[in-house]
């Protein structure tokens, strides 16, 4: 199995992932992303993340959704899995706990 | 519903490369976000997004994964190299023929290219290359033209006058005083030897030229009166193993003026267009009184080096102001009435040396060219005999597609695309390719050494240089793979239910591309015979046609400027053998190697208002004429010992011409340095190659020369050479004896119409026999397809001429429009060959009928081997299976 690790750009696809609860399919998580952080998303580096995170086990996928807007196409719709949401809480923690040994003057006396 | 749709293309596109996984759902995403951007930026623009997001998707995430495992190509392509090897040995005829043939083109083509690449490396080997250059003067005009060499103080001028020029030297290239050949020998020796390649050099050309030394300074070696360089090769003969630096060397026994060695050169590489053994100094040389500073005489041919920064077309036209300051006035002090013309039309160019060999179209000087021409030419004949080679290797593979029908159709019948089938038939022409490749280097590396000799160049196998086998790799698999496109494709579309049923007429479909092809095939080989045919007669026309003297019989002794004070002796002991008819002695004879001039004649007293008459002026004795056996038209010969004829001149009917002499002829008087008084015209006689018209020439009275003519009566030559000799030993017993015969130097003079011609026979010999070969293997196909059909003609009563008619008919036919097709081709190529000669041969309709009659009888013979094979057959042994 490839390594567990989540990159940064993978965290924030997840995280759009778990937004969009029951349409969270390529182009929603494009628009999510672009909105959240807005900056231009290429939609296939989107892609490219989804399918790496299905292989690494943090989401699975589905066909179905089809709108007459896609030309009656199937959506791959993406759900997380149990160790999608470990591993978003794993880095959470991560960083709560890097925050926290921060000391505060650093924090409030940064120019 | 009337929705914009994104490029169709685009959309294929995608599909063909993406993944069934991922496919659907991205395309899906892709269109709705086309659908939105459509709405918001138009149609165009959001055609351009789509195609844009389509290459994005061009990643290994998306692409469709290869199903099939490495191993199982593996196993497919030794599957395929087992099949090629089974059906080769299966049909080694076949086989040999295909592979035979093709390594016979390929090996033609190797070794023409080996040629074109030595012809196109000549003099572009020097650091300095494309700032050193040759002058030449361009008088420009109607009866114009362009020669190398210029006044002796010209360079003295190029060096003060022009910084740009960083050196300048000046080169004396031609037989005149000791350059061309002498007897020369080392002043402790006694016995002379004859040497060829001396020119006078000024010392900076060593450095211009960029020689090599092996011993003395480069800077120094010509910087003393009297020195010389050796080429590493002479060096080695005259002193092996030593430094010959200082030693001093003897020429034509003339002991009152000895050389110093001053130097050893590397020899000149093989791609110079100079090649010379010694370089004799210019430095203190005077040939006569005030010959350095004066514009008269135009001898040396100068050479220079530009500094870097230089630009050189704004130098060479500064260089024009030489002939307005320099030329002019040396014209204008002479009262010349040409002055006004020449500041008008002569012109000074410069030429790049590395041009020097193949360009110099026009340009008069004595340096052997290759010919731009010819380098086309022969790439020509070397494509189309490679093609000649490719069209075999084709039409062999389809008409045998019959034998592989079935392969085919199972192959396809257990799950065998398309693709596959025709990877394996392009996997087994490359490997057909291959083979051949091996077996043409193994053909070319053992008759370089042969083509070496005949076309007189060293060639060589560049087995060192690091594109050799690359190229040689690559042009194997990309000729295997273009030459096996049309078969592959041709074999993979068989329909299995087709072939298994066996209703593929066993590959006799397509013959009109197959005709097509033989027909193209003899057309080449006819043209080739063709122009095969008029260069051996043009040179046979050279060879025998009236050249205006006689050159049997004529025996020419070198070096008897050596006789001096015994030359009437040696005439005299000559004249007493009864096998000698006449004997003369000259520098001037009508063959090349001996001397040449030129000089400027007027009518008596109109040097000052007319144009000069450029001609020859001969030095002779009184029995030229008659040994030669020229012939006189008008007025008289020389008469020995008559003191008038020291200002008597003859002269030839172009001469005649050329001045506008009115008749009588004879009587008149002309002027060059002096005034002469016209006694004879002689007859046009041939002095250069047939490609030049005859010129003007003269001829006076002189004594010396450094060549003997004797004209000896039919008998044993043998002998009479022998007794010769015994004459010439007794009076020069430490000359070395040289003659060549007069007929022998004239046949030197043609050798490259010799060669042309040889290459060519050689060239249409090949292309026949590539021809010939693809023929018969594909006559002895048709044989074998309409075995059947022959035995059933045989029991039914046709005689063995029928048959062989029946089977012969279409290839002569097919050759007949070949002939049609080459004749008017051949016709204007050797048309325009022959314009290069003010005087050929003409080409008659025999020419055609030979080559067509040839071409012919060879495809006949060809084709009937295996016609009279099936004629002859047992047609109950060809019909017992049914």
């Amino acid at each position: 199995m490839k390594g567990t690790y989540l990159g940064e750009f993978e965290e924030l696809v997840l995280l759009a992932v778990g937004i969009l609860f029951d349409d969270a399919y390529g182009l929603s998580v494009v628009d999510q992303l672009e909105k959240q952080t807005r900056r231009p998303i290429m939609i296939s580096s989107v892609h490219k993340a989804l399918v790496r995170l299905e292989d690494k086990g943090f989401l699975k996928s589905k066909m179905g959704g089809a709108t007459q807007t896609r030309g009656g196409r199937d959506k791959r719709l993406y759900t997380l899995t149990h160790a999608g949401v470990g591993a978003l809480r794993q880095s959470r923690e991560l960083r709560n706990d890097m925050w926290r040994q921060v000391p505060g003057i650093v924090l409030d006396g940064s120019v | 519903m009337n929705k914009p749709q994104p490029p169709l293309w685009a959309t294929r596109l995608f599909r063909s490369f993406c993944n069934d996984h991922l496919s659907d759902a991205v395309l899906g995403d892709l269109v709705e976000l086309y659908e939105r951007r459509v709405s918001e930026l138009g149609k165009t623009k959001a055609d351009v997004l789509f195609v844009w997001n389509v290459i994005q998707f061009v990643q290994p995430f998306a692409l469709r994964k290869k199903k099939s495992s490495p191993q199982n190509h593996y196993a497919m392509f030794r599957n395929y190299f087992k099949i090629a090897f089974r059906s080769m040995s299966r049909q080694k005829m076949y086989t040999g023929i295909k592979i035979g043939g093709f390594a016979i083109g390929l090996a033609t083509c190797m070794i023409i290219a080996l040629f074109i690449r030595h012809e196109l490396s000549y003099d572009k080997y020097y650091a300095n290359g494309p700032r050193t250059y040759r002058l030449y003067n361009h008088y420009e005009g109607p009866d114009g033209g362009k020669w190398t060499s210029f006044p002796a103080p010209l360079v003295g001028i190029l060096r003060n006058e022009f910084p740009e020029i960083e050196k300048a030297g000046r080169l004396i290239p031609y037989k005149w005083f000791n350059a061309g050949s002498n007897l020369m020998r080392p002043e402790d020796q006694t016995e002379n030897t004859y040497e060829e390649g001396f020119a006078y050099a000024d010392p900076e050309l060593l450095d211009i030229l960029e020689i090599p030394m092996l011993y003395g300074n480069r800077d120094h070696a010509l910087d003393k009166p009297n020195t010389i360089v050796f080429s590493r090769k002479m060096a080695d003969k005259y002193f092996p193993g030593q430094d010959p630096v200082g030693k001093t060397i003897i020429f034509n026994d003339d002991t009152k003026r000895p050389y110093m060695i001053g130097g050893v050169m590397e020899n000149f590489p093989p791609t110079s267009h100079l090649q010379y053994e010694f370089l004799i100094t210019l430095t203190g040389e005077e040939f006569w009184k005030d010959e350095q500073g004066s514009w008269c005489c135009w001898n040396y041919n100068p050479y220079i080096r530009l500094r870097a920064d230089a630009d050189p077309v704004a130098f060479e036209q500064k260089l024009q102001s030489i002939i307005k300051n320099h030329y002019g006035p040396f014209l204008k002090e002479g009262g010349s009435a040409s002055l006004e013309d020449v500041l008008k039309h002569h012109k000074i160019r410069t030429q790049a040396i590395g041009d020097i060999y193949l360009d110099s179209d026009g340009i008069n000087d004595i340096i052997p060219h290759g010919d731009k021409q010819y380098i086309l030419l022969f790439g020509g004949i070397a494509g189309f005999i490679l093609l000649l080679a490719c069209v075999n290797f084709i039409n062999l593979s389809t008409a045998k597609s019959a034998n592989r029908a079935k392969e085919v159709g199972l192959r396809k019948v257990v799950g065998s695309v398309r693709g596959n089938l025709v990877r394996q038939f392009l996997t087994e022409s490359v490997l057909y390719s291959l083979i051949s490749f091996i077996l043409a280097v193994a053909i070319v590396w053992v008759t370089l050494p042969y083509f070496s000799t005949f076309a007189g160049k060293t060639l060589a196998m560049p087995w060192g240089a690091w594109w050799m086998f690359p190229i040689l790799i690559g042009a194997a698999l990309g000729i295997g793979i273009v030459a096996g496109l049309y078969p592959s494709f041709y074999l993979s579309a068989f329909k299995p239910i087709d072939v298994l049923k066996g209703a593929v007429a066993r590959g006799s479909r397509n013959s009109t591309l197959r005709s097509a092809m033989v027909v193209f095939q003899f057309t080449t080989s006819i043209v080739l015979i063709i122009g095969t045919f008029v260069i051996y007669r043009q040179m046979n026309f050279i060879l025998h046609t009236k050249i205006g003297f006689d050159k049997d019989q004529v025996i020419m002794i070198q070096g008897a400027n050596t006789l001096g004070d015994h030359r009437e002796t040696f005439k005299e002991e000559l004249l007493r053998q009864s096998a000698v008819a006449s004997v003369t002695s000259s520098n001037y004879l009508p063959v090349s190697e001996t001397n040449r001039d030129q000089n400027g004649f007027f009518k008596e007293g109109r040097s000052k208002q007319d144009r000069s008459i450029g001609a020859q002026r001969w030095y002779v004795d009184t029995d030229y004429i008659k040994t030669l056996g020229m012939k006189i038209v008008e007025g008289r010969d020389f008469i020995p010992r008559l003191a008038s004829d020291s200002s008597s001149i003859i002269v030839n009917q172009a001469m005649v011409k050329a001045m506008g002499l009115k008749e009588p002829v004879v009587g008149q008087r002309i002027e060059n340095w002096r005034v002469y008084t016209i006694i004879g015209v002689v007859e046009d006689f041939h002095f250069e190659t047939m490609k030049e018209k005859i010129a003007p020439l003269t001829l006076v009275v002189g004594n010396g020369g450094s060549i003997v003519a004797v004209k000896v009566k039919p008998g044993d030559m043998r002998q009479t050479i022998a007794n010769i000799q015994l004459i010439w030993n007794k009076i020069m017993p430490n000359q070395p004896f040289r003659y060549t015969f007069i007929d022998e130097s004239y046949a030197r003079m043609y050798q490259d119409v010799e060669r042309t011609g040889n290459l060519f026979a050689g060239f249409s010999m090949l292309a026949i026999l590539v021809a010939c070969l693809g023929l018969f293997a594909l006559s002895s196909f048709m044989a074998e397809q309409r075995k059947k059909e022959v035995s059933i003609r045989l029991v039914l009563g046709a005689t063995i001429g029928n048959i062989f008619r029946l089977l012969t008919r279409s290839f002569v036919i097919m050759v007949l429009v070949s002939f049609v097709i080459a004749s008017p081709l051949g016709w204007y190529m050797m048309t325009r060959w022959l314009e290069g000669y003010s005087y050929k041969t003409e080409i008659t309709w025999d020419v055609f009928v030979v080559a067509g009659s040839a071409a012919v009888v060879i495809a006949l013979l060809t084709v009937s081997y295996q016609a009279v094979k099936v004629a002859l057959g047992n047609p109950a042994a060809n019909l017992r299976s049914e």
